[in-house]
């Protein structure tokens, strides 16, 4: 049976120094005070949230570029055809 | 103006290389902010068709613009997002629409000396069906650029709801309409 654990594990953590622009870190404090966790939650969660988006825009464009090599430098008949839709000489009927 | 948000919405084929190449910025920022939020949904009949093309072009074409063709087969096949199955119940729902409409509602599609079939036409015809019952099984609005194809099929489904039983209507959005 597949069954979900009971407890998820913890995550793997590192310690690190960074330097932040001061008035995100006023921000940060201030949140972390309002929902009373510790500064560094309210860091890590708007890391991953910042990290998820900016794997998402890049999933974004390689999509919008992958459509541009498959439809760029055909004619508007070739692009009929890449459509579904065929046409064919009224001669050779 | 449809909200990107507002998805997941199936494509049809011509709705998917319309906007594919679509260069104006409207179009192109509603395209990002939709695959913010979602992956384009085709059905496999869009697939098919798709590589149908690219096979005729390639083998049309001369020896050095394969090359070319074959990779943008390639990157089309590369970055698909969802495809919807052709599976039981679009299969029922496809096929109940056939039999309303069984002639296609708008003629061969024809420009100055090329003309597409009638064969063509039907089998065309009997592929937006499919793609429409796809919409309707996944319950997800169709964005279409063939609004004489597309219309008639939601028409035929308002008359008929007891030949669909829990599903419709069939929402459409043209792709002009997005952004």
């Amino acid at each position: 049976m597949n069954r979900k654990p009971r407890f998820s594990l913890p995550l793997k953590k590192r310690r690190t120094t960074l330097t932040l622009p001061a008035d995100s870190l006023t921000e940060a404090q201030r949140i972390a005070r309002t929902r009373r966790v510790n500064l560094s939650t309210v860091i890590a969660e708007a890391l991953s949230e910042g990290l998820r988006l900016q794997t998402v825009g890049e999933r974004s464009e390689e999509v919008l570029e992958s459509y541009k090599k498959a439809f760029s430098g055909f004619s508007d008949e070739e692009m009929s055809i890449l459509d579904g839709v065929l046409l064919e000489s009224v001669n050779r009927r | 103006m449809v909200p990107p948000s507002s998805g997941p919405f199936l494509f049809d084929t011509s709705a998917e290389s319309w906007l594919g190449r679509a260069e104006h910025p409207s179009i192109s920022a509603w395209m990002r902010e939709y695959l913010s939020h979602d992956e384009i949904h085709i059905s496999a009949v869009t697939v098919m068709e798709r590589v149908r093309g690219y096979s005729l072009l390639w083998r049309r074409a001369e020896k050095s613009r394969q090359e070319r063709i074959e990779g943008a087969r390639v990157a089309y096949l590369t970055k698909l997002g969802r495809v919807w199955p052709v599976d039981g119940a679009v299969a029922v729902v496809a096929g109940e629409i056939m039999a309303l409409l069984p002639d296609p509602p708008t003629p061969p599609r024809q420009s100055h000396q090329l003309r597409e079939s009638r064969q063509e036409r039907l089998a065309r015809w009997r592929f937006d069906a499919m793609i429409a019952a796809t919409a309707l099984v996944a319950r997800v609005p169709l964005i279409h650029n063939n609004a004489g194809d597309f219309e008639s099929i939601r028409t035929a489904i308002e008359r008929s709801p007891e030949r669909f039983p829990n599903l419709g209507p069939l929402d459409l959005i043209r792709c002009a309409s997005l952004a």
